[in-house]
């Protein structure tokens, strides 16, 4: 059986290809795309809100105060239209983000105590709508500067004054710690990352291992060498077990040096989180892995055994990404948590339990629960492909 | 000695909607396809056996039952006496099995491959390297052991393969078409190595297509037509079927009287 096993692996060692997608990928380019993204959508964020904003505003002579006060205000400039039929031409155009209408007799309302309608003009259909956050923020700002004046002209103390503005204030306490939350965040899509690697990494294996034999003429007489077909089955199946852990386990490793390394620029939130994290939550982390990773390997292998073709397999194999994506995108919904019910739903309880573990909040109950009943149905699905592969019906499909 | 005595093997039929194309083979009823109805034959030693027949007579599903790849329905199949149906496993040490298809690793060296098979058939490292050693020199495959299978030329894994093939030193040799495809020189390469294997002593059974091989090769010749043993008997005896000495004659009044 080791003789297979090392004969399969030095081969896998030799291939370039399999080299890429199991240390390369994990390793560097992983790290690389995500830690790349979440610096750019940082700085893009930092950047939209701290750039200028165009606009224009009709009707300055009926509210001088307002339109002081978005002159003022920093990263506004205004840009002259002259006429307000043009506004969605201008807006189109890009030469002003927003437009402002002020209707005739602004300022007699105020002065009357009653309240007025300010038109607000822009192009809402953006993911994140900063144009109207910035612009609301002056509004309040300038609403709370008249409340104020006409609530002190009633003469009430400071106390009276803030039950006037707000009789009930809502005072946050929260009870998650920074790497809770935090975890809730990187937790959600680490499992996905981590799962996928190990899945992608054992894949061209698995076509090489069944469905190459076959292309290739090797397998007959693999077949015909004195191993029982058990310990056939069972090297190829370690050789797929140990590529999806390696990679995956190499990926944890990785991500976790270049988040200790360059942390800072991500964002101090993470890191913290990541050293909160101690060896044995990520050791637990691992641990997840292993019987997920034999779930791979053992469904990877009967179907790549079953193909007749490299082809064959790859068209295979790519709708079971599909179907084992599904369990694990469950997971990320808002609402499933780990509870029992969850955690017998195979993958699904795996990515929650990783969650979990990342935010530090584990049952460990339920986590043996889960590398319990995950082993279990990897084994059961280890015995089927065993029995899969004695079939002459798979072997010598053609 | 090798002894075949009413090989049988079915299959699962495939469903077809176009019934009435298949209904002709008589070997397909009740769902299953009677890929070989009765195969009996014997070879003894030092003879080597001729499988001929058309294609898709079930040549290659005969010579899978004899390598233990496949298990039959009914039938007994012995090599110097071992029920290779009984211990398969036992059976395997003693079959040398190559057919055209087969293949190489191609990023194992022509020498990692042969060494690997010999490790799949528990040979000891001294044993494995002496008898490694012994078949590169007779093969002439030195100047090439190193190199990655696939980067050898057709001839050089020709060779390879019938290495790999008998460096468990195998009591009996089965080739399933091994000759099929391959050009003059490396096809000879091939019949060189069966002739090599006659003077051994070692029982050999090929199945081929080409009747000026069986001329040069066989002692006794078999064949098989629509899963049924159609003639088994020395090559002199099938010479006079034909009422001529060619074989080509012969070959066709067995399968022509068949149907």
């Amino acid at each position: 059986m080791w003789t297979v096993y090392f004969k399969e692996l030095l081969e896998l060692v030799r291939d370039k290809k399999t080299f890429i997608f199991t240390v390369l990928v994990p390793i560097v380019a992983m790290p690389l795309i995500f830690g790349g993204l979440g610096y750019l959508t940082s700085t893009m964020f930092k950047k939209s809100e701290h750039a200028e904003l165009t606009y224009a505003v009709f009707g300055k002579e009926h509210a001088p105060q307002l339109s002081e006060r978005f002159a003022r205000e920093k990263g506004f400039r205004e840009v002259a239209v002259s006429d307000p039929a043009l506004i969605k031409q201008a807006i189109d155009q890009e030469k002003i983000k927003f437009a402002l209408v002020i209707p005739p007799g602004f300022e007699e309302s105020l002065d009357r105590h009653r309240q007025v309608a300010v038109a607000l003009h822009y192009n809402n259909a953006v993911a994140v709508d900063l144009t109207r956050k910035r612009v609301t923020a002056v509004i309040d700002a300038h609403n709370g500067a008249l409340r104020e004046a006409a609530l002190s002209a009633l003469n009430m103390s400071k106390a009276e004054l803030r039950y006037a503005l707000n009789p009930i204030k809502l005072e946050e306490h929260s009870t998650a710690g920074n790497r809770e939350r935090m975890g809730a965040v990187v937790g959600g899509f680490l499992p996905y990352i981590l799962l996928m690697v190990c899945l992608m990494a054992a894949m061209y294996p698995a076509i090489d291992l069944g469905a190459g034999e076959k292309e290739r003429g090797t397998l007959e007489t693999l077949l015909l060498a004195p191993i029982p077909r058990t310990q056939l089955v069972l090297a190829k199946f370690l050789v797929l077990f140990t590529v999806g852990l390696t990679s995956a386990l190499l990926m944890v490793a990785s991500m976790g040096v270049v988040l200790s390394l360059f942390g800072d620029a991500l964002g101090g939130q993470v890191t913290q989180m990541v050293r909160a994290m101690g060896l044995l939550d990520l050791f637990m982390v691992a641990l997840m892995l292993v019987p997920t990773a034999a779930i791979f390997a053992a469904i990877l292998l009967s179907i790549s055994i079953y193909a007749k073709s490299y082809k064959e397999a790859a068209g295979m194999i790519s709708p079971l990404m599909m179907l084992i994506l599904v369990p694990i995108v469950v997971a990320m919904l808002p609402g499933v948590e780990l509870n029992w019910f969850w955690s017998m739903v195979p993958l699904t309880n795996v990515s929650l339990a990783m969650k979990e573990l990342v935010k530090g909040t584990m049952d460990y109950r339920m986590f043996f629960v889960i590398l319990l009943s995950t082993t279990l149905i990897a084994g059961l699905l280890l015995a089927w492909c065993r029995w899969w592969f004695t079939r002459e019906e798979v072997l010598f499909r053609n | 000695m090798i002894e075949v005595k009413g090989l049988a093997k079915r299959f699962a039929a495939p469903v077809h909607k176009e019934r009435r194309a298949h209904a002709r083979d008589p070997r397909e009823h009740d769902g299953w396809f009677h890929a070989v109805r009765d195969v009996s034959f014997q070879c003894a030693p030092g003879e080597v056996l001729g499988l001929l027949g058309p294609n898709g007579a079930g040549k290659t599903t005969t010579l899978r039952i004899l390598s233990t790849a496949l298990r039959p329905d009914a039938g007994v199949a012995t090599i110097n006496g071992l029920d290779i149906l009984a211990t398969p496993l036992v059976a395997r040490q003693r079959i040398g099995f190559l057919s055209g298809s087969t293949g190489l690793y191609g990023r194992l060296s022509a020498r990692e491959n042969v060494e690997y098979f010999g490790r799949l058939h528990n040979m000891a490292p001294d044993h494995l390297k002496r008898r490694c050693d012994l078949l590169f020199d007779q093969l002439q495959m030195n100047e090439f052991a190193h190199k990655r299978a696939d980067h050898l030329s057709t001839g050089m894994r020709q060779k390879c393969a019938i290495a790999r093939t008998v460096i468990h030193e195998p009591q009996v040799v089965i080739l399933d078409e091994p000759t099929t495809g391959l050009d003059v020189m490396s096809a000879k390469i091939l019949l060189d190595f069966i002739a090599s294997y006659k003077a051994l002593g070692i029982p050999l059974i090929f199945s081929t297509h080409h009747l000026h091989e069986v001329e040069k090769l066989c002692d006794r010749v078999c064949i098989i037509n629509h899963g049924k043993t159609a003639f088994s008997g020395t090559l002199a005896d099938f010479r006079h079927l034909g009422r001529s000495d060619d074989l080509y004659d012969a070959f066709v009044s067995v399968i022509n009287e068949d149907q």
